[in-house]
């Protein structure tokens, strides 16, 4: 995020390409610059985050913007994503396999393993790190990041780290929530529409899932929430004048912080079925 | 105080300060003047290592501070205080807490002590009575006026000012030369002042140092200024004897 917008990649990708390799070259070396200077942002983010002062009360506030702001919008997307699953999951078993018995397992599994978590946190990457790369972004263009290295203080402890603590906190929080909310809606439709009663949908759903479901969809909540604010914090920082430049900060945030979420979804997917 | 020797700031292919040599003594009122995007923000910023230079030496207080890191460069910038181009006020706190920012964060006065100083800042830039009022409360004049009453609180031995009267009325204006006049006069304060304005520079300046294209094209006290052959200090001089006329 330091001083010089420019880096050595952004300019060597000023100079006109003269061939197509040229061109891929150029994208690679300026998508590599892009990704190292994430990584010492986020690098430096966990440093400061571990190590004292850590401003209890912004953390607070943060948690409370993120979090208790975020969980009716949260519920709300989250309940309506769970019933459409158990609907049409009972619809396309009755299609393939004239039976839906296993509706339950299988819904309560797509919704712990995948549902529950990516949904929340595509939801607080459009409510909160979308605002976070735009009043980070405002802050750089009118000087206010400079102001506070001037005051001494460190930008990054100041503005990303709070927001880091509650997104993750919050992440893990509400990635239970959902899961929890997902499923209630879930036992909901099967008992209202299937004909499920509450105590045989449960049964069905515990030959498929368990705790370590929630476990690692709290995971994945956390995980997602760590990303949230860096990669907001991190086009903010870099935001070039103007209410375009604004804009652009927030939509290259929130794609990336989107592209982030489905990736770190996968690996964690992968690596949690070695644990199951 | 602060010496310039042979400083290059690159912005990609873009050479924004050419080889820059000067020296600014202590307690002395530096104007810098410019058409737009000719460096002087730029030569601002690399005093305070809010930007680097590529090549060269900047001496603060014959230290050399241009290969410092970020952490060790605090000392360098508590003894300047910089004016920005805009307010760079924070949004979320009052008018009153941002004057108060530096001076909790950083040099443990009381409540009492930190109250009397921001008062005592605010009056300084005839602003009283807003103390309690968000940055978005009050005029672009008013803010920036609250951010010299930040700048001066913390008592720097150094003032950068970026352009520090540019959207101010004429009365404000005069307010803050006279204030950047008497901080250099009364506290020995050494003074940069990057701004468009020949009509202040030849009013309170020591002396006046012109920017072209990255390369200082004329530099004196005031009255050397004036005989100035130079085109673009001549168009400057032009520009402020028709306003005066």
């Amino acid at each position: 995020m330091n001083e010089d917008a420019s880096t050595a990649a952004e300019s060597l990708m000023r100079v006109p390409p003269s061939d197509p390799a040229s061109v891929i070259g150029r994208q690679l070396i300026a998508w590599f610059g892009h990704v190292a200077d994430f990584l010492a942002l986020f690098g430096q983010t966990l440093g400061c985050a571990l190590t004292p002062p850590y401003r209890a009360r912004d953390i607070m506030r943060q948690f409370h913007f993120v979090a208790n702001e975020s969980a009716f919008i949260i519920v709300f997307c989250v309940s309506s994503a769970a019933m459409v699953t158990i609907i049409e999951a009972s619809f396309h078993m009755k299609l393939v396999i004239q039976n839906d018995s296993m509706v339950p397992g299988f819904a309560a599994l797509l919704i712990l393993r995948e549902l529950g978590s990516v949904v929340m946190a595509l939801l607080i990457t459009s409510r909160v790190g979308a605002g976070l790369a735009a009043e980070v972004g405002s802050m750089q263009v009118t000087e206010q990041v400079d102001a506070l290295r001037m005051l001494g203080i460190d930008p990054v402890r100041f503005i990303v780290v709070p927001r880091f603590v509650a997104c993750v906190l919050a992440g893990f929080v509400l990635s239970i929530i959902a899961n929890v909310v997902c499923v209630y809606c879930a036992m909901l439709v099967s008992t209202l529409k299937l004909g499920y009663t509450a105590g045989s949908f449960v049964t069905a759903m515990r030959a498929f899932v368990d705790l370590r479901d929630l476990a690692f969809a709290s995971i994945k909540g956390a995980a997602f929430g760590a990303v949230i604010p860096v990669f907001s914090c991190y086009h903010g920082f870099r935001c070039k004048a103007g209410a375009e430049g604004v804009g652009l900060a927030t939509t290259n945030s929130v794609v990336a912080t989107s592209v982030a979420i489905i990736v770190i979804d996968f690996v964690l997917s992968y690596v949690f079925s070695y644990l199951y | 105080m602060i010496q310039f020797d042979r400083v290059v700031k690159r912005f990609g292919e873009r050479v924004v300060l050419k080889g820059l040599s000067f020296t600014i003594r202590e307690g002395e009122i530096l104007f810098v003047l410019g058409t737009s995007g000719t460096g002087k923000s730029v030569l601002l910023k690399n005093i305070v290592g809010l930007l680097r230079p590529d090549e060269g030496d900047i001496w603060v207080d014959g230290q050399e501070v241009s290969r410092l890191a970020e952490e060790s460069y605090f000392p360098v910038r508590k003894k300047c205080g910089m004016v920005f181009q805009h307010p760079a006020l924070f949004d979320s706190f009052t008018v009153f807490e941002n004057v108060a920012f530096g001076l909790r964060r950083h040099y443990g006065m009381g409540e009492g002590e930190i109250r009397a100083r921001v008062r005592e800042c605010l009056e300084l830039v005839n602003l009283v009575g807003v103390e309690r009022k968000m940055p978005a409360e009050i005029s672009y004049g008013m803010q920036k006026r609250v951010s010299l009453a930040r700048t001066v609180a913390i008592e720097p031995r150094i003032l950068l000012f970026d352009e520090p009267t540019t959207g101010l009325d004429p009365v404000t204006t005069n307010a803050v030369n006279r204030l950047i006049l008497d901080l250099s006069r009364q506290l020995k304060t050494t003074s940069i002042v990057v701004s468009h304005d020949m009509h202040c520079a030849l009013a309170i300046a020591d002396r006046i140092m012109v920017l072209d294209q990255g390369q200082i094209v004329a530099q004196g006290a005031p009255r050397d200024l004036m005989r100035s052959e130079h085109p673009l200090v001549r168009d400057f001089l032009a520009e402020t004897l028709e306003g005066e006329s």
